[in-house]
């Protein structure tokens, strides 16, 4: 069965939290070099993550429902927050503030959880049911799109 | 950049969840209160009045109000249901809910039967409100997972056990208390407690274990298949109880569907992820054996009373549960809704509320629940200590809360450009 905009993403989430896990992994025993090295990879990886949707995915999706303020604004706005709490959590790295990166990494996880719970159960299926036969050149685009 | 708005568009004000979380503990310290001017004796038997009105503190007052209150907070994220009124909303239920539980439970401990007329027409106003809502959001869902699956069926358990309690109160009010009473009433209970609490509470957890702990997800067949087949083994129950059929039978298929559960549910735990060190956690993996032994002890122990099942269904598995879900609500929501409105110097979710509060608070519940499961086999005098550490328990749980509304209130009331222009 071909892969669909909302297999794919969903799996990239997936892919996401298991960074985040592994960083807070290194925080935790304070091995400081990796914890950074970690931080990097989770920070490219959401970056990647966010830049899939914001220019492919959700313009596709605009562009077939002509919604424009309407889910993928929501969407957007939320990346910008989290973008936000990744940047400080970055500042308490660079510190060695162990507490504070937890205070806030457990908010992010907060965030990001419920954030993919909205696109997972609500917009990613909405696209593909909009997107149709064209899912799949959307997800090709995806995977395309450089890191 | 600003994040004005952010989100917020969805979720009900943070004053919408708090008042529900904020009102349990305090339904949780009159109940502890009874021990001390009732005696235990009529405490612990299910069929007097001080009993039914305890309970009624419990399963109304502490119970319904949190998930209530969770409900209203989780339904636009877990559902997409936006409800378009909440603070109307949120007044109509709570007060109802609130003034119902408290003229309701009065008038079963002080035998006033005045006040059932009023606490139960409350309580209708309260659970037809909140059921209704729900209902005509949750059914109208086009994207199906699991956790709306449950969301429906505990919708469905929900207007049972409010329909058979109305009845109930009516049986009380006219005095008229047939020879089917007791079915009713152990229906009202098992859809109550099964199909109202653990429905919605399995659900929940389909979501919230996986993704917040970055731990495994249940299998398919638990998600999908088991709060379906529990609420059918709750229609089965009903209609062996009026055929005068052994439920023996389907006492085991409760506990097998709750036991497997369980089972699934600790092991996530156990192999999440994320090892980060996390109080919630301990109130979950309490939570989860409390309702793996209290199924074990209903299917295995004969029951004098229920007094120690009731213990550990309700305190052990229900509160502790409950407790650990506003632990993380209320941090969450506290920052959130701070860090939405812009503003940039907050406290972290961990600086919300002290965690070592959280941890006393743990450890008193818990000896309390401890306390109470031992005074059957000792002696009542055991209960008298236990009810002591459930008030403590629940005075510490409202000033946690209460310490981060604080937190919330103090800055929320600032001007958030106000960070720029301190040096």
């Amino acid at each position: 069965m071909a892969e669909t905009i909302s297999s794919f993403l969903t799996k990239d989430h997936r892919a996401c939290d298991e960074v985040f896990a592994q960083m807070e992994n290194e925080v935790a025993s304070e091995n400081w070099a990796n914890a950074n090295k970690k931080f990097e990879e989770f920070r490219g990886d959401l970056e990647h993550h966010f830049n899939m949707e914001e220019q492919v995915m959700f313009p596709a999706f605009e562009q077939q429902t002509g919604m424009m303020g309407g889910p993928t604004a929501m969407m957007r706005m939320e990346h910008e927050q989290m973008r936000n709490v990744v940047e400080q959590m970055k500042k308490d790295l660079d510190e060695k503030n162990k507490n504070h990166f937890f205070g806030l990494s457990e908010s992010l996880m907060m965030i990001i959880q419920q954030h993919n719970m909205k696109e997972e159960q609500m917009l990613y299926a909405m696209a593909d049911n909009h997107l149709g036969a064209s899912s799949a050149q959307v997800v090709q685009k995806m995977k395309e799109l450089e890191r | 950049m600003f994040n004005q708005g952010l989100s917020l568009d969805q979720a009900p004000p943070i004053s919408v969840p708090f008042r529900f979380f904020i009102t349990a503990p305090l339904f949780g310290i009159a109940l502890g209160l009874l021990f001390f001017f009732f005696p235990t004796d009529l405490l612990i038997n299910r069929y007097s009045s001080v009993a039914i009105g305890g309970i009624h503190l419990f399963t109304l007052g502490i119970l319904s109000m949190i998930i209530f209150g969770a409900m209203q907070q989780m339904m636009p994220v877990l559902a997409g249901a936006v409800i378009k009124k909440p603070v109307l909303f949120a007044n109509v239920v709570h007060t109802s809910l609130t003034l119902g539980t408290l003229f309701f439970s009065a008038s079963f401990i002080f035998e006033i039967k005045a006040l059932l007329h009023v606490g139960a027409s409350l309580l209708a106003i309260a659970f037809l409100t909140f059921f209704a809502v729900l209902a005509y959001l949750i059914f109208k869902v086009k994207f199906l997972t699991s956790t709306v699956n449950a969301m429906k069926l505990f919708t469905v358990a929900g207007i049972i056990t409010s329909m058979l309690g109305l009845y109930l109160a009516y049986s009380h009010i006219s005095n008229e208390i047939g020879s089917l009473h007791y079915n009713f009433m152990y229906l009202h209970i098992l859809f109550g407690l099964f199909g109202f609490a653990t429905i919605l509470i399995m659900g929940v957890s389909f979501q919230v274990i996986p993704m917040f702990y970055v731990a495994l997800d249940f299998p398919k067949f638990i998600q999908n298949k088991i709060p379906l087949f529990v609420l059918t083994v709750l229609v089965v129950f009903g209609m062996f109880l009026f055929l005068e059929l052994d439920t023996y039978v389907l006492k085991v298929l409760f506990s097998v569907f709750f036991v497997l559960f369980c089972v699934h549910g600790l092991n996530s735990l156990n192999k999440r992820r994320r090892p980060v060190f996390d109080v919630t956690l301990w109130y979950w993996k309490l939570s989860l054996t409390f309702l793996l032994l209290s199924m074990l002890n209903w299917l295995f122990v004969p029951q004098d009373s229920y007094f120690l099942l009731a213990i550990m269904f309700g305190l052990g598995f229900l509160y502790s549960l409950l407790q650990g879900m506003i632990y993380k609500i209320i941090p969450f929501l506290a920052w959130f809704h701070l860090n939405s409105k812009g503003h940039m110097i907050i406290p972290t979710m961990r600086e919300m509320i002290n965690e070592d509060m959280i941890k006393l608070h743990f450890f008193i519940y818990t000896a309390s629940v401890f306390f109470f499961m031992i005074s059957p086999f000792l002696s009542n005098f055991f209960v008298i200590i236990a009810a002591l550490l459930f008030i403590i328990s629940n005075i510490l749980f409202l000033m946690n809360c209460i310490m981060a509304a604080n937190k919330y209130t103090q800055i929320a009331k600032t001007n958030p450009l106000d960070a720029f222009t301190q040096v």
